[in-house]
């Protein structure tokens, strides 16, 4: 087999080990040396383990050699936001605070995977305690974005989205509370899943917020995030949230059409106030389901600002109390943005929290009830592409908060009602900038979710397109 | 339910134990505002046999299309 392995998607390449048409060595090796190449210009690493990653790459030949093929994953090298214990290794979670950290335990999700088989690169950066969605970090810089690199990833999963995106790592664990995985998925042209609130153990994944933390992938394909969800999902005593029902085959759901399904567009909010280049793409990606087969519904959601208020009023109430400790001891240590939006927490009467969390099942109901009839609905992950890292570097200023509001608005409803959304590739802006569409499913019903998506990449070819080294 | 001024801010982080100065405490009141303005139109309205795990019997009840 000729070409560059790091190249291939997955679940190729995971194909391509097991039938010894590359060795790990061979597979990690490709993945070093576009890390190499990639890496003085994005910053997408926090950590690169050279050494180790060919140490295990090896092992795990010799371990095929031996027909001892431990899973799906067997030999292939991955990288993971640097927010996942894994027990003996730093985990900064983006931070200065925790700069030296070394957990005990490993994450119930990164285990899965590494039961699976995976070889680990190293650790990717992130948004200082996964709290902002543009991947600036006043600790160890902004990470930068493949297709420009004056432009933002988004995050909080910033590395994520762009090693993905450059190809340095086949598949990359992201955190969506805000947004965290779609908006890096939307602004670097990959693919990413956030999945539905108690799929995916949290145990051992840096905590936000409790009632909207969700584990999920970025990776190239649909099919990617499909095989990778599958691994990591199902009941885990160590997460008593998460459900106990038995994990559905989603790699099944890769193969069906979009015959048959109706897919809503909403009315309002939206569609309201969108980049003229979002508008065009949303357009496109509509006209591509129809052609494929989906039905096209409108769809008239409940008012979804009061579910962004809501989300932003629970996100900042647990936030701050996670944090509280080190806001009185180390506040110097904190990014001033982040410091600011925990701060916010501060402000939070209990009442108006639990308010907030008592409407989330009235709020989910209204919003079910909207959908009546449809399969999923399809919205943009924000209203704007990529901004320039110059000028989304807002900080603390008065009008940071609105920023990032503004860039999180499509998200955060998904996140309060705790709902799965797959953010797409769907085009390009005529600069070159990728923009990313989210298709929003019931509660557990990621499968959906991938039938769709994947359909929408058999015919499209967005998500195969690679930024070009300088 | 309005959104709090900066004086009630302070007053907030002090009882929270974790004291902020009047300009931070203008910050946080600029910047958490609009999400009491977006919520105001729920909050109060709630019927009391209601409580945040009806959550979860809503996101796991079998919902038919």
């Amino acid at each position: 087999m000729s070409g560059e392995p790091a190249l291939m998607s997955l679940v190729s390449v995971a194909k391509a080990i097991a039938a010894k048409k590359f060795s790990s060595r061979e597979v990690t090796q490709s993945c070093l040396d576009r890390i190499a190449q990639w890496q003085p210009r994005v910053n997408a690493f926090m950590a690169i383990e050279a050494e180790q990653a060919l140490a295990a790459a090896d092992a795990a030949d010799v371990a095929l050699a031996k027909g001892n093929n431990l899973g799906p994953l067997h030999g292939v090298p991955l990288a993971h936001k640097d927010m996942y214990y894994d027990a003996g290794k730093v985990v900064t979670c983006g931070s200065k605070i925790r700069r030296d950290f070394v957990p005990t335990t490993t994450s119930t999700a990164l285990q899965r995977l590494k039961d699976a088989g995976t070889v680990r690169l190293g650790s990717l950066q992130m948004v200082e305690f996964a709290y902002g969605p543009t991947g600036h970090n006043p600790h160890y810089g902004a990470v930068r974005n493949p297709w420009n690199v004056d432009h933002i990833t988004g995050g909080s999963s910033s590395g994520s989205g762009s090693a993905v995106a450059a190809r340095l790592t086949f598949a990359a664990l992201g955190s969506d509370t805000g947004g965290s995985i779609r908006m890096p998925a939307h602004f670097c042209g990959v693919t990413g899943f956030k999945t539905t609130v108690g799929l995916i153990s949290r145990a051992g994944a840096m905590p936000l917020s409790q009632s909207l933390d969700t584990v999920g992938p970025l990776a190239q394909t649909v099919e990617d995030c499909a095989l990778l969800v599958g691994l990591m999902a199902g009941a885990d005593p160590e997460d008593p949230t998460t459900s106990s029902q038995p994990v559905p085959n989603y790699m099944a759901a890769t193969t069906g059409s979009l015959k048959g399904l109706k897919i809503g567009v909403p009315t309002a909010f939206y569609v309201d106030d969108l980049d003229s280049e979002v508008a065009r793409v949303l357009d496109e990606t509509i006209a591509t389901l129809k052609s494929e087969g989906a039905e096209i519904v409108k769809v008239e959601l409940p008012d979804q600002r009061q579910l962004t208020a809501a989300c932003q009023i629970v996100l900042a109430t647990e936030a701050a109390a996670f944090h509280k400790r080190w806001m009185i001891e180390r506040p110097q240590d904190y990014g001033a943005q982040v410091l600011m939006r925990l701060q916010n927490g501060l402000a939070i009467p209990g009442v108006t929290y639990l308010e907030a969390l008592r409407w989330r099942g009235p709020a989910l109901a209204a919003y079910l009830a909207a959908v009546t009839g449809t399969d999923a609905v399809i919205a943009p992950v924000a209203p704007i592409p990529a901004a320039t890292i110059a000028e989304s570097d807002v900080g603390n200023s008065l009008d940071a908060e609105a920023v990032i509001q503004r860039i999180t608005k499509f998200t955060r409803p998904i996140n309060y009602l705790g709902l799965p959304s797959l953010s797409i590739p769907t085009g390009f802006t005529k600069a070159g900038l990728p923009v990313g569409m989210q298709l929003i499913g019931r509660a557990f019903d990621e499968a959906g979710l991938v039938r769709i998506g994947a359909a929408f990449q058999r015919a499209t070819d967005y998500h195969q397109q690679v930024p070009k080294a300088a | 339910m309005t959104r709090p001024e900066p004086k009630q801010v302070k007053a907030m982080t002090e009882i929270a134990g974790v004291p902020q100065n009047a300009e931070v405490a203008a910050r946080i009141a600029n910047s958490i505002g609009p999400a009491f303005d977006g919520f105001a139109p729920v909050s109060g309205t709630l019927p009391m046999d209601l409580e945040p795990a009806s959550y979860l019997l809503v996101q796991r009840a079998k919902v038919s299309k």
